[in-house]
C-alpha cells in the first residue's frame, strides 16, 4: 500500500516547526479531520485517495485529494484550486455525480475541512494556489450571441466529443477516459442540471477556460490566446451551451395528459406531428433495489408525449443515449465499464480471443401498466409486478423492436400471444425516439384505458453499450397517464344549473320571509 | 499504487488495440520528424538524438554545450539492441480522421510501441540516473508536434524547468492531456493548425504520459530529468550523449513496453564510453514504471526497478 | 367586537371558518413546520369534515329556542329589512356564483393524480421471518448495543449505509440522495424529528428487513421503492446500520418503556 505521502509531509512540517501562524493551521487541520472522517472518508478514503469503501460503485470515482486534480477551479489547467474553488464544490456538490452539496456543514467546518483536504497533497505545501484566471466580462446573450456561439462550437470542434446536438455522442465519446484510465462520458449539454461545475453561463464559461482537470475536457485558453476564438466568442459559446436546454431539471408532473388528436394520430415519431404536444419529463434512477444493482446508469430520464383519437393511443418517448447499441465502436467502452464498475454480482460479459465482447446487448425501454386495472388506488409492485399482480409491458429493444409482454417481477417476462402494441424507434445524434401505439381497449387482455381516468404507468431503460442487461437498468416508480375525454356539455351545464337553482331558492326564501313579515 | 499500475496497463493496451500488421514504418522518412528529432536532441544540451545526422544540428542549437570545457567531459554512446522476433505492431484505425489517414502510405498508420530497424530499438529513453552532481540549467525549448494524428517525437526527453513547445501541424482538434504524478499536469485544446502552447515540468519524472482524448490512439511519453544527460534512441537504436562530466554513473534505459534496465558507465575526459542495452521480444509486458521517482538496485544488466513508497 | 363574539350567529361563523383553516392549512402545512409529521388533507375529506362541523353547529344552535332565535335573527334581518337591500342584493348574486363555482370545480376534467392516503408509520407486525428465521419484534432491542465495540459497529454501519443507502437517502441522511428525485414518494428523511426518534430500533429493523414489499396489504398503495434488505444484507449489518443512523443524526431511539407508556 502506498502511504498517504502528502499528509505525512505536511503534518510533519506542521508538527516539527510549528511557528505561530502554522499552529492555527494545525488546529484547523485537526478540526477538519473530524469533519472529514465523519462525512467524507467513506467515499474519498481515509487518506484522501478517492478509494473509500463505496468508491467502486461510483463512476466517476470520488476525487483523489492526494493527486490534487480538481475539476472545478478558477485557475489554469493543471493548477491547484483556490480555497474558494474547493468551497464552491463542497457547498454546491458536483451535480451529475454522487457528490452532494453539504448545507449541513457550517462555514467554519468547511474552512477546516479545506485545510485538511489540502494536507493530503504535497502540491499544496509547495506554494499557494495561483490567482484565478481573468475571465473578462460577459458581452451579453441574445439570439445574435447564441448564433455566434454556435459558430464557435464548431470552430472549437466541441462536437468531436459532445456531438453536434450536444448529447455527448461525438466521434471520440466511446474512447474517453479520466486520468485513472476509467471510462468517462462527454457531458450531455442538453442536461445542464447535471453539469459538475454548475449550470449558469458564468459557470460554463469558467469551465471552458480552466478545463476539467483529470477528465478529457481541455482548457480552451491557449486556443483563445492564439486567436482561434476571441474572448467574446467564448462567452457567446457559453450562451449557446445555455440554449441547449433548461437549466434546472424539468419539474415533475405526475400525470401525462394525453390530448385528443385533431385530424388523426401521428403515424410515426416525426417531429412535425408531435410539435406542440406537451412533453412530460420523468427522472430515472439506477435499479438499486434488487441484486445485481446498477449504481451508474446511462439513461437518467425520459420525455413522454401522448395523443389519442378515441380508438388508439399513441405515445412518443425520447431519451438520450450516446450509443446506438449494438455498435462495435463502443466495444472498448463496454469492456471498460464492465471492468471499472462494481457489477454487484452480475456476470461480466465474456470477451473473445481478440478482446471483443461476446455479447453486445441492445438498447431497450419498456413502458409498464397494471395488467388488470386494480381496485381503488392499489398498484402492482413497481419493479415489473409480482406473481400476485402482474404488469402489462410495452417492450422495445433495438434488435427485436416493439412488443407486448406480461411481467411478474424483474426475472419473469413472457411475451403476449396476442400483441396489440405496434411502433418503431429511431436513433439520431445521441437520442432515441420511440413511437408506440395500441388500441385503447383490447379484448384479449385486461388493460383498457378509460378516458378521464388516470392509469398507472412506469418506465425502465437499458443502454446495451454500457453492459446494461437484465436487472442492471434505469427505473422509475409509478406515475399516471390520462386520456382526455371528449369535450362535454356537463362542464358548462352543471354549474349553470346549480347557480340557477340556488338563485331561485334564495329568491323564494327571501320572498316568503318578506311576505310573512308583511302578514304579521 | 496497484490502481495506477492497472490504469496504466489498460492505457497501454488501448494503444495496442488498433489492429496490426508489420512494423515497417514510413514514420522516419518524414522530414518533419527529423526536424523534431533535431530539436529534441538540441534540448538535451547537445546530448542524444538519432544517428541520422541530427547530432550536427544539435551541436549548433545547444548553448549549454558551448560553455562546457572540453577537457573535463566525455561522451556516452551506445545502442538499444533488439534480438529475436519483433512483435507485430497493430494498425491504427484513423478512419474517423481521413485527413490524417491520408498522410500514410498503403499500409496505413501503425502503432509505435516497438519500433525496430536493423536490430536497433527506437524510442528508448536513456538518462543518467545516479552519479550526477550539479548540472547546467535548462536552456532552449523542446518541442512536441502533432503530425497526422501522431505525436512527433513519440518519446521526448526534457530537463526539469525546460520549456516544451507543443504545436499542432494538423488542421483539426487535438487536446494535449499530460497526466504526471510528480508534477502538475495540463490539458489544453488546439483546435486547428499553427497553435503553439508552452508548458514546463518542475521536477524530474520518468515518464509523463501524454494523450489526446479526441484520438485515443495518440500517445507520447515525456521523460523529465534534472540534468541534460539524456537521449532518446533513434530509428536505428543508437544514441549518444555529449559533454558529460568525467565520472562514474548509473545509466537507466526506459521503454514503454520493456520497462527499465540499468547499466554502469564510466566517463573519461575526452573519451567515449559505451553503454548498450539488449532487448528481446520475450520482454513484452514487463512492468513499466511510470511517474514516480525510481530507486534502482545495482547489478549488471536488466535490473528490476521498484518504485519508492 | 364583543357584541359579535357573544352573538350565536357570529360564533357559528367563526367555528366554521376556524375549522376550515385548521383542516386546510394547519394540519397540512403548519404542523410539519413545527416538527410534527403530517400531510395535507385531501379536498374530498375536507368537504366531509366541513359538513360534520356545519351540522354540529346547527344542532347546537337549534338545541335552545332562545339561542336559535338569536342565531336566525341576522339572517332574517338581511332577508327582510329594507335598509339591508344592498347586502341582500350582493348575497343573492354572490351565493349562486359560489355554488356554481363549486359545481364547476367538481365536474371539470381533472388531470391530477388520484389522492392517496398513506400512513406515515404503519403498524409493525409482532414478529418477522429473516430468511426463514423467526424473530420476535416485540420488546426486541438492538443486540449490538450489548456486545462488541461500538466504534467498530458504527464503522460497519457507515460502510453499509454509504454503499447501499446513499443513492436514495443521501450522504446527509436527509432523503435527498442522487436518485431521490426519481422516486415517488421520496425516500425517508432521517434528519426529520418525525422519523427516527419516534421509532424503536426493532421497528426500523422491520422496515429495513422487509422494505416496500413487506408493508401491510391494507395500507396500499405504499409505492415504497425500499428494497427488502434481507435479500442483500446480514442481520448484524442491518443492526449496525441502525446504530449508524441514530449516531449520525444524533437522535435517541424510542425505547420499549415509552412505547408501553404510550398505549
Amino acid at each position: 500500500m502506498r502511504a498517504p505521502r502528502g499528509t505525512g509531509i505536511v503534518l510533519l512540517a506542521l508538527f516539527a516547526a510549528a511557528p505561530p501562524a502554522l499552529v492555527g493551521q494545525q488546529d484547523a487541520a485537526a478540526a477538519g479531520k473530524v469533519v472529514y472522517d465523519r462525512w467524507c472518508a467513506e467515499c474519498h478514503g481515509e487518506a484522501g485517495q478517492g478509494d473509500g469503501s463505496a468508491a467502486a460503485s461510483m463512476l466517476p470515482r470520488p476525487r483523489d485529494f492526494a493527486q490534487a486534480l480538481y475539476q472545478i477551479r478558477t485557475t489554469g489547467s493543471g493548477q491547484l484550486p483556490t480555497d474558494a474553488d474547493i468551497r464552491f464544490a463542497i457547498e454546491n456538490g458536483l451535480p451529475g455525480t454522487t457528490m452532494p452539496g453539504w448545507p449541513n456543514l457550517t462555514d467554519q467546518e468547511i474552512d477546516d475541512v479545506i485545510v485538511y483536504l489540502k494536507s493530503f497533497s504535497r502540491f499544496f505545501a509547495q506554494g499557494p494556489a495561483p490567482e484565478p484566471l481573468d475571465f473578462g466580462s460577459d458581452p451579453g446573450g441574445g439570439p445574435a450571441a447564441i448564433e455566434a456561439g454556435a459558430a464557435a462550437y464548431l470552430t472549437m470542434l466541441c462536437e468531436e466529443c459532445h456531438g453536434l446536438s450536444g448529447r455527448g455522442d461525438g466521434t471520440s465519446a466511446p474512447t474517453l477516459e479520466d486520468w485513472r484510465g476509467l471510462p468517462i462520458r462527454a457531458a450531455d449539454l442538453t442536461e445542464a442540471w447535471v453539469f459538475n461545475g454548475g449550470s449558469s453561463v458564468e459557470d460554463m464559461h469558467t469551465r471552458m477556460l480552466t478545463g476539467l482537470d483529470g477528465t478529457p475536457m481541455p482548457s480552451a485558453i491557449d486556443a483563445m490566446n492564439s486567436g482561434v476564438v476571441s474572448p467574446d466568442e467564448v462567452w457567446q459559446l457559453a450562451h449557446y451551451l445555455a440554449s441547449f436546454g433548461p437549466r434546472e431539471m424539468p419539474p415533475l408532473r405526475e400525470v401525462i395528459r394525453v390530448g385528443r388528436a385533431e385530424g388523426g394520430l401521428p403515424a410515426d415519431g416525426g417531429e412535425e406531428a408531435w410539435a406542440g404536444v406537451e412533453a412530460f419529463h420523468f427522472p430515472l434512477s439506477g435499479q438499486v433495489v434488487q441484486l445485481p444493482r446498477n449504481f451508474a446508469p446511462t439513461v437518467d430520464g425520459l420525455w413522454v408525449q401522448g395523443l389519442h383519437d378515441g380508438i388508439d393511443v399513441a405515445l412518443r418517448v425520447q431519451w438520450n443515449d450516446p450509443s446506438n447499441s449494438p455498435d462495435p465502436n463502443w466495444d472498448e467502452w463496454q469492456n471498460k465499464i464492465t471492468a471499472a464498475l462494481d457489477l454487484d454480482g452480475a456476470e461480466p460479459i465474456a470477451l473473445d480471443s481478440a478482446g471483443a465482447p461476446t455479447v453486445r446487448p441492445p438498447d431497450a425501454v419498456l413502458l409498464q401498466f397494471p395488467f388488470e386495472m386494480p381496485e381503488g388506488t392499489d398498484r402492482p409492485y413497481f419493479l415489473m409486478g409480482d406473481a400476485r399482480e402482474p404488469v402489462y409491458l410495452w417492450t422495445w429493444d433495438s434488435e427485436t423492436g416493439v412488443g407486448a409482454a406480461r411481467g411478474r417481477g424483474l426475472d419473469s417476462v413472457e411475451p403476449l400471444a396476442e400483441d396489440p402494441v405496434a411502433g418503431e424507434a429511431t436513433w439520431e445524434e445521441g437520442r432515441w425516439t420511440l413511437y408506440v401505439r395500441r388500441p385503447i381497449e383490447v379484448e384479449s387482455d385486461g388493460l383498457d384505458f378509460v378516458e378521464g381516468t388516470p392509469t398507472p404507468i412506469a418506465f425502465q431503460a437499458w443502454d446495451g453499450s454500457s453492459a446494461e442487461v437484465g436487472k442492471r437498468s434505469s427505473v422509475s416508480t409509478w406515475y399516471y397517464i390520462l386520456l382526455e375525454p371528449p369535450a362535454s356539455s356537463t362542464v358548462v351545464v352543471t354549474p349553470l344549473l346549480a347557480m340557477l337553482l340556488t338563485g331561485a331558492f334564495g329568491l323564494v326564501l327571501v320572498r316568503r320571509a318578506q311576505d310573512r313579515r308583511r302578514d304579521r | 499504487m496497484k490502481q495506477r499500475g492497472r490504469a496504466l496497463n489498460s492505457q497501454l493496451r488501448n494503444s495496442f488495440s488498433y489492429g496490426g500488421k508489420s512494423m515497417r514504418s514510413h514514420f522516419w522518412n518524414r522530414s518533419a520528424v527529423l526536424l523534431a528529432v533535431a530539436a529534441m536532441a538540441a534540448c538535451g544540451g547537445g546530448g542524444g538524438g538519432s544517428s541520422e545526422g541530427a547530432g550536427d544540428d544539435a551541436g549548433e542549437a545547444a548553448p549549454a554545450a558551448a560553455a562546457v570545457d572540453p577537457s573535463t567531459v566525455g561522451t556516452i554512446s551506445g545502442m538499444a539492441n533488439f534480438g529475436g522476433m519483433v512483435p507485430t505492431m497493430e494498425a491504427i484505425d484513423m478512419s474517423t480522421e481521413a485527413d490524417c489517414a491520408a498522410g500514410y502510405g498503403a499500409d496505413g498508420p501503425m502503432a509505435q510501441n516497438v519500433l525496430v530497424s536493423g536490430g536497433g530499438l527506437a524510442n528508448v529513453f536513456v538518462y543518467l540516473s545516479e552519479g550526477v552532481s550539479g548540472a547546467p540549467a535548462a536552456s532552449g525549448a523542446a518541442s512536441l508536434d502533432q503530425v497526422n494524428c501522431r505525436y512527433t517525437p513519440h518519446v521526448l526527453g526534457v530537463q526539469s524547468g525546460q520549456d516544451i513547445e507543443i504545436s499542432n501541424s494538423d488542421n483539426l482538434l487535438h487536446n494535449i492531456n499530460a497526466t504526471p504524478t510528480e508534477n502538475r499536469g495540463f490539458n489544453i485544446s488546439q483546435p486547428r493548425a499553427g497553435i503553439t502552447s508552452t508548458q514546463r515540468f518542475a521536477v524530474a519524472e520518468v515518464m509523463v504520459p501524454v494523450r489526446c482524448d479526441v484520438h485515443g490512439w495518440m500517445q507520447a511519453y515525456i521523460g523529465v530529468v534534472d540534468h541534460p544527460y539524456f537521449a532518446v534512441t533513434g530509428a536505428d537504436g543508437s544514441y549518444s550523449i555529449a559533454n558529460v562530466p568525467a565520472g562514474d554513473y548509473t545509466m537507466t534505459a526506459w521503454h514503454e513496453e520493456f520497462g527499465t534496465m540499468t547499466s554502469s558507465v564510466t566517463v573519461t575526459a575526452g573519451g567515449t564510453a559505451e553503454a548498450s542495452f539488449d532487448y528481446s521480444g520475450e520482454m513484452m509486458g514487463a512492468d513499466v514504471p511510470m511517474g514516480e521517482a525510481l530507486v534502482l538496485e545495482h547489478g549488471t544488466n536488466r535490473i528490476r526497478v521498484e518504485r519508492t513508497q | 367586537m364583543r357584541r359579535y363574539l357573544s352573538h350565536p350567529f357570529w360564533q357559528g361563523a367563526i367555528v366554521v371558518v376556524a375549522s376550515y383553516v385548521a383542516f386546510e392549512y394547519v394540519i397540512g402545512y403548519v404542523l410539519p413546520v413545527i416538527g410534527v409529521a403530517s400531510a395535507p388533507v385531501p379536498s374530498s375529506v375536507i368537504v366531509e369534515y366541513m359538513l360534520i362541523v356545519l351540522v354540529g353547529v346547527l344542532l347546537y344552535m337549534s338545541a335552545d329556542e332562545e339561542r336559535w332565535q338569536r342565531f336566525r335573527e341576522p339572517i332574517r334581518a338581511t332577508m327582510v329589512q329594507p335598509d339591508r337591500r344592498t347586502v341582500r342584493g350582493i348575497l343573492m348574486v354572490a351565493f349562486p356564483v359560489l355554488i356554481g363555482w363549486l359545481a364547476y370545480e367538481r365536474v371539470k376534467p381533472s388531470y391530477a393524480a388520484p389522492a392517496t392516503l398513506r400512513a406515515v408509520h404503519p403498524a409493525p407486525p409482532n414478529q418477522l421471518t429473516f430468511r426463514g428465521e423467526t424473530i420476535e419484534l416485540t420488546g426486541l432491542e438492538n443486540p449490538l448495543r450489548e456486545e462488541g465495540s461500538m466504534e467498530e459497529h458504527l464503522a460497519v454501519g457507515k460502510r453499509i449505509y454509504v454503499r447501499n443507502c446513499v443513492p436514495c437517502h443521501g450522504d446527509l441522511l436527509d432523503g435527498q440522495g442522487h436518485y431521490a428525485q426519481a422516486f415517488n414518494p421520496v425516500p425517508a428523511d432521517f434528519t426529520s424529528s418525525g422519523n427516527l426518534p419516534q421509532l424503536t430500533e426493532s421497528y426500523v429493523f422491520w422496515r429495513i428487513v422487509k422494505g416496500g414489499p413487506g408493508l401491510p396489504r391494507e395500507g396500499t398503495p405504499w409505492d415504497s421503492a425500499m428494497p427488502a434488505w434481507e435479500t442483500i444484507l446480514e442481520q448484524d449489518e442491518i443492526w449496525a446500520t441502525i446504530l449508524y443512523l441514530y449516531d449520525q443524526t444524533g437522535f435517541p431511539p424510542r425505547t420499549w418503556e415509552e412505547e408501553g407508556g404510550h398505549e
